[in-house]
């Protein structure tokens, strides 16, 4: 019979569990990280090609330079192991575009080097695959390996549940609030006051952990961006909410007032999480922002919402399940009349 | 509320810190950037780690007030 109350916690559990190892098991999809040099000219030159998570074989592995429409094939290819390739170019003058693209077997760099010297066009060269895109089908379940983010990409799984829990608990606390000003019921007062609780402590792990994430990526652990900011303003406007309940005495007159701040603070949220950072005027480093993309365009088989979806959820279970405890325990410390 | 402004002084204290030596910089970006992952899950795992201990006190001293 407690089971039937407690299923939602088992399901928190079996979600995080999944999430989290699936999370950091998976591996990335092969990528060419690293072609030196970046520039080359007309004549013989030898080029390294650094791989990720990738298989190079000695005979079979085969380099090539591209742009739109013509190849140019190595005269000799020596793999050193399976991340490390070293391939000699003749590189014809009179190319037609400036090669810009390192191929192996399926893999390419685009804009990966800049070639000079143009002229009318010369012959394309017949080797590596006739197909260079390669297909996501038929793939190994794998992330998607972005330069800049590698291995890192797996924190979408970590740091954004984080705010989604933050923004599900004061909505939580909103509702509580509106409830309020209907009933005047100091019960629901308290539960908009300790779902605030609980969320900051979500908003918090996400500006923490988004901060470690944004050093590794854009070099800094703060930077004055609109989401950045927003996210912290939101945190502000939540900790007055705090300071506004402590300072009127009367319980009655304290949860209307509170009730209605709550409700101007979750409005405020949304414009500061959702409406300014994605207003065209702004830019923003931040994904799915100001003109940059969120991670759906490196997601071109889903495999990255397979398991956010269910992070999403485990994590937001789990605030709820905080916020169960902790009026649970505020019921039993200070009982109110009914 | 005094998890959040605690949780606000160590973000505040991590700001100050962005001009970070060297040593960071390798360790956060060794593996791939993987260990920016191990960071993350350990300080989300910190995070809640000090929020049930906060609650454990609670529990702890409406024991003591029952007795």
């Amino acid at each position: 019979m407690e089971l039937r109350h407690w299923w939602w916690k088992f399901l928190a559990i079996a979600l995080l569990l999944f999430a989290s190892i699936t999370a950091l098991r998976t591996p990335l999809t092969p990528a060419l990280v690293h072609v030196s040099p970046d520039r080359i000219a007309p004549g013989t030159s030898v080029i390294e090609v650094l791989g990720y998570n990738t298989d190079f074989q000695a005979g079979s592995t085969v380099v090539y330079l591209e742009n739109a429409d013509q190849r140019v094939c190595p005269s000799s290819t020596e793999v050193t192991d399976a991340t490390h390739v070293q391939a000699t170019f003749d590189v014809p003058t009179g190319l037609k575009e400036h090669l810009t693209t390192v191929g192996v077997d399926r893999l390419r760099y685009e804009g990966a080097l800049f070639t000079e010297g143009l002229g009318q066009g010369i012959e394309g060269g017949a080797c590596g695959p006739s197909d260079a895109s390669s297909t996501v089908a038929d793939a190994p379940f794998a992330f998607p390996n972005r330069s800049i983010l590698y291995e890192s990409i797996r924190n979408l799984h970590f740091h954004v549940p984080m705010w989604f829990t933050m923004i599900v608990l004061m909505a939580i606390s909103m509702v509580q609030s509106i409830r309020v000003l209907g009933s005047n019921a100091l019960e629901q007062d308290r539960t908009a006051e300790l779902a605030a609780q609980v969320g900051l402590v979500f908003c918090g792990l996400g500006l923490v952990t988004g901060a470690f994430w944004a050093r590794a990526t854009w070099g800094a652990f703060w930077t004055n961006d609109v989401k950045l900011n927003g996210a912290a303003v939101t945190g502000l406007i939540y900790l007055a909410y705090f300071v506004l309940r402590g300072t009127v005495q009367d319980a009655h007159k304290r949860a209307r007032l509170a009730a209605i701040y709550n409700i101007f603070a979750f409005v405020l949220l949304v414009m500061f999480l959702f409406v300014v950072p994605r207003l065209n005027a702004v830019d923003s480093l931040h994904p799915g922002n100001g003109g940059n993309s969120g991670f759906s365009d490196l997601d071109l088989d889903n495999r990255l919402r397979m398991i956010f979806y269910p992070a999403v959820l485990g994590w937001v279970l789990l605030g709820v399940w905080m916020l169960n405890l902790r009026v649970r325990a505020a019921r039993i410390a200070e009982p109110l009349d009914p | 509320m005094r998890t959040p402004l605690l949780l606000s002084f160590l973000f505040l204290a991590l700001t100050t810190m962005a001009q970070a030596p060297g040593w960071l910089e390798n360790t956060l970006y060794g593996n791939g950037k993987f260990n920016v992952v191990v960071v993350v899950v350990a300080l989300i795992i910190l995070g809640i780690g000090l929020w049930m201990w906060r609650m454990d006190r609670r529990i702890s001293t409406l024991e003591k007030d029952r007795k």
